[in-house]
């Protein structure tokens, strides 16, 4: 177990290509930490140069509260576990699993052992990897398949033996690169629950790159989310759903989709309001401070917030553009003045509803978030 | 159906012409003197099979080579052996790691190292006799192995090449696995890369083997002496010796034992040419 802290961390790659900006993170003993964003905003980059496979450009990264910049891969005691698994081909299941230890061990040679005369030394270290390789190989369920080659194993047992390569060892800190992202839905979510009671079984530091944003939700103790190379929110999964920090973490995190419309924000006859295409969402008092002058405004509500209502002052008047049943919950686009809004709703509340129906909609005003304007938005906090 | 016929007959056709010079030295060689000669100078036919075979040939030959009686055999023998076995594994060993360097280490000046590395492939082996002549011998390397075995330790341009290929289709990520495993490059090298690379490997160790193995011009300068000569070498002296039709028995004996390890390697490692081991390597 370890600690980590990325200190202003930048990855610069030949040609100026700017990877990774200027990180600043810290990740606790034991802690579970998921790197989540979508291909190209740096989290594997992030990975590599916590891994000692990439070279950090500028700041310090800090192990232990050791700087590890130009420590090697091999002295860092890490394991990574590869989107590819990136087992070695010619050798078998058990033998895979020893290698990091086979490398590390201190009587490499049996003849050198036996010529110094400390043969006995060099069977115990023998011994003790055997029944390390047991142990791990039984925790995975692996035993059945120890003297089989990764070619004879299917996808999910590659990626097994690719974790119990990484647990063998023992490492201070662990290193997933999208190790799931190879498996079919249900092993992947199957897979999923097994890392999580992995975890809670080796209270290990681990550090997790996916591009997925439920599988970020389900594992992670801790979500980083990343996009140009830059943290957009280091917080808890749930704080990252209810008060995402900016509007990329916003239209990121979440299934379907946050809704996300530009518009402004202003008072008028004392009526705090979000104004969009001339169509006016009434917005709580608590937002009244941001509206003294009119500015523009983006406003987020996540699709399970929107409603079907009556034509009311604060009903959004649109037509039901598609309908998706996924049984126990329905996903409805609705295309109104302002764009295009999705909903999800439970199954029963729109039995009425057919495709091309013109109905109101509204929006919970609790849950309404509000952005800056433009892409980079920040969060505006309302008042309590 | 009957196009496969036809194939067969066409392949048939051709190998029975490639491997006519072989059956016929064959047969010469387990023939008579007299009836060989006869078959040489085409005054009579020769028997598909001999029908009295003379296995006392191959003895008689193996005697005559060289000076000393058996001894003249038995040290070509060696020396090829010996000869062969060491440029085998040097060229194996240097290839595969200059190929691993230039496949998956970046540094500066790789690529342009790598292309002048190519081109001397374009240099003929004729250019660079005398002076490689003139260096063995300011280093007193003459009527050595040296001069034929330490050449093999720096590499060989065209399976430095041949590595290089296969090796950078090798998925980069086991090459950092092993890293973060607590492997150097050496012993990723040693560890991963070679097992990996066995078909190149083979194709190599073959092609080396049989190159080295039927080297004439190299010993022929570099080795002097009797003691110190290959089988190629020994065969060429016994073919000036014995050249006579009335001996050509012989020297098809003596050609064909030369002949055996090249024909017996190359079936045996047939299989691994077209085995691909990288396979399974990563998501299949």
């Amino acid at each position: 177990m370890a600690t980590i802290q990325f200190k202003q961390v930048s990855k610069v790659y030949e040609g100026g290509v700017r990877a990774v900006d200027a990180i600043d993170l810290s990740i606790g003993e034991g802690e579970f930490c998921v790197l989540v964003g979508p291909s190209g905003c740096g989290k594997s980059t992030t990975l590599r140069m916590l891994a000692g496979l990439e070279d950090i450009t500028d700041g310090t990264l800090e192990l232990d509260a050791q700087c590890v910049n130009d420590l090697s891969a091999k002295d860092r005691d890490i394991a990574f576990v590869f989107q590819n698994y990136a087992l070695y081909p010619h050798l078998t299941v058990a033998q895979n699993i020893a290698f990091g230890l086979e490398s590390r061990r201190t009587h490499r040679s049996a003849l050198v052992a036996a010529l110094r005369g400390n043969s006995a030394a060099r069977h115990a270290e023998s011994a003790a990897i055997e029944a390390r390789v047991a142990s791990v190989s039984h925790t995975l369920g692996l035993d059945a398949l120890l003297q089989r080659r990764p070619r004879e194993l299917s996808g999910g047992q590659r990626q097994r033996v690719a974790v119990g390569r990484a647990i063998a060892r023992d490492p201070k800190v662990f290193l997933f690169d999208e190790p799931l992202s190879n498996l079919d839905a249900r092993l992947r979510i199957e897979t999923r629950a097994e890392l999580r009671q992995l975890h809670r079984r080796l209270r290990a530091t681990i550090v997790y790159v996916t591009h997925d944003q439920e599988e970020a939700m389900t594992l992670a103790d801790r979500l980083v989310v990343m996009h140009e190379g830059r943290i957009q929110q280091n917080a808890t999964p749930a704080q990252c759903y209810d008060a995402p920090a900016n509007r990329f973490v916003a239209s990121f995190i979440g299934t379907p989709p946050m809704n996300i419309i530009d518009g402004t924000i202003e008072t008028r006859e004392g009526q705090c309001s979000f104004v969009a295409s001339g169509i006016r969402v009434a917005l709580p008092s608590r937002w009244a401070p941001f509206s003294n002058t009119p500015r523009a405004i983006t406003l987020g509500i996540r699709p399970d917030r929107v409603h079907i209502s009556n034509a009311s002052s604060n009903a959004i008047p649109a037509t039901v553009e598609s309908i998706e049943s996924l049984g126990d919950r329905t996903d409805v686009a609705l295309r109104c003045a302002m764009g295009r809004i999705l909903m999800r709703s439970l199954p029963e509340s729109l039995q009425n509803i057919r495709e091309g129906d013109a109905v109101h909609v509204a929006c919970d005003p609790a849950h309404i978030h509000l952005f800056d304007a433009g892409v980079a938005g920040a969060r505006l906090t309302p008042i309590a | 159906m009957k196009t496969r016929a036809f194939q067969y007959f066409l392949l048939t056709l051709g190998a029975a012409a490639f491997a006519f010079p072989l059956w016929w030295m064959c047969v010469v060689s387990l023939e008579t003197p007299q009836r060989a000669e006869a078959a040489i100078t085409g005054s009579a036919g020769i028997a598909l099979i001999p029908s009295d075979p003379q296995w006392s040939n191959y003895l008689h030959a193996m005697r005559e080579t060289g000076s000393d009686p058996w001894w003249g055999f038995i040290d070509a023998l060696s020396n090829s052996i010996v000869v062969t076995v060491l440029v085998v594994v040097g060229t194996v060993l240097s290839s595969s790691l200059v190929g691993y360097a230039f496949a998956r280490l970046r540094f500066r000046g790789s690529r342009s190292m790598f292309l002048l590395m190519l081109a001397t492939m374009m240099l003929p082996g004729q250019v660079t006799m005398i002076p490689l002549f003139l260096l063995f011998r300011e280093f007193g390397w003459i009527d050595s192995i040296l001069p034929l075995v330490v050449p093999a330790y720096f590499g060989n341009a065209f399976f430095i090449f041949m590595y290089r290929q296969f090796i950078a289709q090798i998925p980069e990520s086991l090459v950092e696995a092993a890293r973060v495993d607590g492997l150097g490059h050496f012993a990723i090298w040693w560890k991963i890369i070679l097992p990996l690379c066995k078909p190149v490997s083979a194709i190599c160790a073959v092609f080396t083997f049989i190159g080295t193995w039927n080297d004439f011009l190299g010993p022929l300068i570099y080795l002097h002496t009797d003691e110190s000569s290959t089988l190629a070498v020994a065969l060429n002296s016994f073919k000036n010796q014995y050249g006579g039709l009335e001996d050509v028995h012989l020297l098809m004996a003596l050609s064909l034992l030369t002949m055996i390890p090249c024909i017996v390697l190359f079936i045996a490692a047939q299989k691994t040419f077209v085995e691909g081991l990288a396979r399974g390597a990563v998501k299949g």
